[in-house]
């Protein structure tokens, strides 16, 4: 069962200048993809390619000065976009719950963990009381923090990274939402202590057959954990499909470009992979985005490409997509 | 630096137009004042004081001398700028050398600012002018020296947090890793971003800068009457408030409001101008 | 950490900076020209008398051994004497600290209680009609010079409306003032059920208390703008937010986490206004501490001028004790 399904979807951020001209940057292009229950989607590519702007959309977050003029998102079958504040809240953090990067800024300071995973609860009427108590409890448990009765107690402060990081999941988790976005989830980890929350995620995922969209800029983290993969550029997708496929058989230069700058199998791709920067948003070209960087550009490449389809549910957008690399 | 380009800060930031524009206005005022004002300013009529605003040459009244209010508050401005404009280049002088050494070394120099902040803490600016201009006279130039000495560690704190920040960015750490000597990192690359971080702060300082000396004037320190400075124009007009000559204390206290509020919203403008943070707002 | 342990480590930290106060006070009143000998002797003095009370002031001595003096007697809880009216500083402080602790309490008081939910509304839509409008209010504040407002206000009141008592003072010199327990005329009358006493006091308290708040509410507006707009656009509020809390609830987190603070705003705020108290005293002959250190200031009187400075700086170093204090109540992190 599909649970979100975005649709071509658009966004731009207009900001005005020293000079008070206005300017337009288009930072996501016609995004399309979909998450189903019991699957774990990645949505890879560089920093500024519009990964975690279409997470905020997908939650219904994004503050203006960005704004949706084109697409469509919609979750459990229902349009997010265009729905009240009062609407999006019964939804976020109930059915659709978001684990952030920065877990140690992203707790209230004052309050105890205990309380926030109650507070959780009672805002959205799961759970109150002695029960939310039981519940949140049995959440630090399940996401493996040792001594939860203990924790419950703690202050956000008092916990290393890792441990913050789990209590975000169980903070996630705790309304037993549908789908879960998370944006980065392991950034400023130790190695070791990402492997373990991305364990415990994959495990709770899978055994509670939730939907999960994992943003990262890790391919190591796609491979290991995700069924399927979306690759973003310059606010577009330009390769999807089932992880496997997309690996043995990149149909997209800039995935190529991707896989092979991969040392072993962890990549930290903090930046641009391959030569060049990436477009201007401000003053987006005509035709595929990655042209001036691709080995394989060509006058086709001055139109923009549609999704090829490369094989069942793997496509690329590129005009070579089908051809053998 | 185009008109439209004017016209564009001025909507961006209608905040700093008008602060600037009031800025203007007085520095017009000040540069012109004796073809501006009517009389001068320190001429007594004997036979004519105390007259309200209108009676025959005294458009803005006459005070206790018999002098006239308005020629009086116009040559004010000379007063305000004479001590804005130098208190804030002593203030720039010391504070931004000693902003970005305390910032940049740290050591010793840091160490003793940081005392002396905590002690300009705990030991309210205003007595401490006071006691200083008291004690070491009441020249308009002590005035002037004393203001800019005594706000310059807090303009050199300023420049120093500007430097803090800097020091750790990206691009200074890349500076010295690419192995610029010291010197040129700290020139090329700090201090102009710390000084451009400052500015906004600068008009804010001299804003204090001509309230305070106008207090020390109105306390009888400082600037004596029958100077035109605001300050000691209200302490003359101080006395007839309560007998209902108004006028004389109303007007160098409007003007002193209108230069200050204009340094003030230039300030803020200012800030608001060069903080990138506040320019993604498109509306 | 314990409480002994907190006040220790505060005193450790304040007593460098008063001292620090004091020796530049001390040094600042006797480098003047003023000479507080001829003061004190009268026109009538002869040289060998000039010279005996030169001695007796330890004043033919070298400055650090006069500090040094100065300092011995200081521990001993002698501030020396004062040459206005001849009276031991410490005398005097007592007697005209109350009026100023009045003033600049109530001041402070109605500042808080306006400009901080002023500032709170204003942070909520940055730009909007509200911030424009609260901020120019509170840079206008800001311009306001005190004594003129109080200058301004007297012709109004009292001149042309005749609603507010003459500004002479804190209680009309028609009444009979109550007997002097916690030192606010106001407090005092109503504790001896003296109503026409308290009228008075509350009466020539309006306008001063009135110009003085609105000056201390500018600055809390400002920052506690600008503590809510820092506050809101942090990870937890944008977490909160991704929560699904509704609007109520983020407020309340936000407001929780601006309280630290915005209290150590407005207890900065209470300091410098304890120093700025002196004007708006002076033009409505207050008769208070800031009054009295001014006098201290203009007349060159040295041990009432140290005196007076060192009353400033125990009291901010008492009040950053205090909002310390209280932060450490209300913040987990402070207390680790």
């Amino acid at each position: 069962m599909t649970l979100l399904a975005v649709q071509d979807l658009h966004v731009e951020f207009a900001t005005r200048g020293l000079d008070n001209r206005l300017r337009v940057a288009q930072a996501l292009n016609g995004v399309s993809f979909t998450v189903a229950a019991g699957e774990v989607v990645g949505l890879v590519g560089e920093t500024g390619a519009g990964k975690s702007l279409t997470a905020l959309a997908a939650m219904g977050l994004l503050r203006p000065p960005a704004r949706i003029p084109h697409g469509s998102i919609r979750f459990e079958g229902r349009e997010i976009i265009g729905l009240s504040d009062r609407e999006l809240e019964k939804i976020r953090g109930r059915r659709m719950a978001m684990i952030v990067q920065s877990p140690l800024t992203s707790l209230d300071p004052l309050k105890r963990i205990g309380d926030q995973l109650v507070r959780m609860q009672r805002v959205h009427d799961t759970a109150h009381g002695a029960a939310a108590r039981t519940k949140a409890e049995a959440m630090l448990a399940a996401v493996r923090i040792p001594d939860p009765a203990r924790r419950m107690r703690a202050w956000p402060h008092e916990l290393s990274g890792g441990m913050a990081q789990r209590v975000l999941i169980a903070m996630a988790l705790v309304n037993d939402p549908a789908l879960i976005i998370a944006d980065e989830p392991t950034t400023g980890l130790d190695v070791t202590v990402q492997a373990q929350v991305l364990d415990t995620l994959r495990d709770i995922v899978a055994a509670r057959n939730l939907g999960a969209l994992v943003i990262t800029h890790d391919l190591g983290v796609v491979a290991h954990y995700c069924q399927r993969v979306a690759v973003m550029f310059a606010g577009r997708i330009v390769e999807d499909g089932p992880v496997r496929e997309v690996f043995s058989r990149p149909s997209h230069p800039y995935t190529r470009a991707l896989i092979d700058s991969t040392p072993g199998r962890i990549a930290q791709l903090g930046w641009t992979v391959t030569g060049g920067t990436p477009p201007d948003l401000y003053d987006l070209p005509q035709g595929c985005l990655y042209r001036d960087r691709c080995p394989r550009a060509a006058t086709a490449c001055l139109a923009a490409p549609p999704r090829i389809a490369v094989s069942g549910t793997h496509g690329a957008a590129c005009h070579f997509a089908g051809e053998a690399a | 630096m185009s008109f439209t380009h004017v016209l564009g800060v001025a909507r961006r930031s209608p905040t700093f137009a008008v602060g600037f524009g009031a800025i203007l206005v007085f520095a017009l005022l000040a540069a012109f004042a004796d073809l501006i004002a009517p009389l001068p300013p320190t001429q007594s009529f004997p036979y004519e004081t105390l007259r309200p605003p209108g009676s025959g040459q005294f458009l803005l009244g006459s005070d206790g001398n018999g002098m006239d209010v308005f020629s009086r508050t116009i040559h004010g401005a000379r007063y305000a700028f004479g001590i804005a404009l130098p208190a804030g280049a002593i203030m720039a002088v010391i504070g931004i050398p000693l902003g970005l050494i305390a910032g940049w070394r740290g050591g010793w120099v840091d160490e003793v600012l940081l005392r002396i902040l905590d002690v300009l803490r705990a030991f309210p600016t205003i007595i401490l002018a006071l006691a200083i201009v008291a004690a070491t006279g009441q020249g308009f130039l002590n005035v002037i020296l004393v203001v800019g000495f005594l706000d310059s560690p807090i303009f050199a704190r300023i420049v120093r947090a500007e430097v803090l920040a800097l020091r750790n960015a990206t691009f200074v750490r890349a500076a010295v890793a690419a192995g610029n000597p010291e010197w040129r990192v700290l020139l090329v690359h700090i201090l102009p971003n710390a000084i451009l971080g400052a500015t906004a702060q600068l008009p804010l300082r001299m804003a204090w800068a001509v309230r305070i000396s106008a207090t020390l004037a109105f306390i009888g320190i400082g600037v004596q009457a029958p100077a035109p400075e605001w300050g000691a124009m209200i302490r003359q007009g101080a006395e007839y408030v309560i007998s209902g000559e108004w006028w004389v204390a109303l007007f160098p206290g409007l003007a002193l409001i209108a230069m200050v509020l204009g340094l003030n919203l230039a300030g803020d403008g200012l800030s608001d101008l060069l903080d990138p943070k506040r320019r993604a707002t498109g509306k | 950490m314990s409480l002994g342990g907190f006040l220790w480590r505060r005193a450790l930290v304040a007593l460098p900076v008063l001292l620090g106060i004091l020796f530049l006070t001390f040094m600042l009143v006797r480098i003047g020209d003023q000479d507080p000998v001829a003061m004190l002797a009268g026109p009538m003095a002869d040289a060998p008398m000039l010279a005996r009370i030169r001695a007796e002031l330890m004043l033919d001595q070298p400055l650090l051994t006069q500090f040094w003096a100065y300092l011995g007697r200081l521990v001993q809880g002698d501030l020396g004497l004062s040459w206005q009216g001849n009276a031991p500083v410490t005398q005097a402080i007592a007697d005209h600290l109350p009026a100023t602790l009045e003033l600049v309490t109530l001041a402070v008081g109605i500042g808080a209680l306006v400009g901080v939910p002023v500032g709170l509304r204003a942070a909520e839509r940055p730009n909007g009609w509200f911030d424009q409008a609260s901020r120019f209010g509170s840079l206008f504040g800001f311009s306001l010079p005190t004594y003129w407002l109080g200058l301004m206000a007297i012709f109004v009141f009292f001149y042309l409306l005749g609603w507010a008592p003459a500004p002479m003072g804190r209680v009309s010199m028609m009444v009979t003032p109550p007997e002097v327990l916690t030192g606010s005329v106001l407090l005092d009358s109503l504790l001896a059920g003296n109503g026409e006493a308290a009228w008075s006091a509350a009466a020539q308290l309006v306008l001063p208390v009135g110009c003085f708040a609105i000056v201390a509410t500018a600055p809390i507006i400002k920052h506690t703008r600008a503590i809510a707009i820092e506050v809101m656009g942090s990870d937890y509020i944008r977490y909160a937010r991704a929560c699904g809390f509704p609007r109520r609830i983020i407020r309340r987190i936000a407001l929780r986490a601006a309280l630290v603070p915005v209290i150590t705003f407005v207890g900065s705020e209470f300091t410098s206004l304890l120093a700025a108290a002196s004007l708006i005293e002076f033009v409505f002959a207050w008769g208070g501490l800031g009054h009295w250190g001014l006098n201290a200031i203009l007349l060159g009187d040295f041990a009432a001028v140290q005196g007076y400075v060192l009353v400033l700086a125990i009291a901010s170093v008492l009040v950053f004790a205090l909002v310390d204090l209280v932060v450490l109540l209300l913040e987990p992190r402070a207390r680790a």
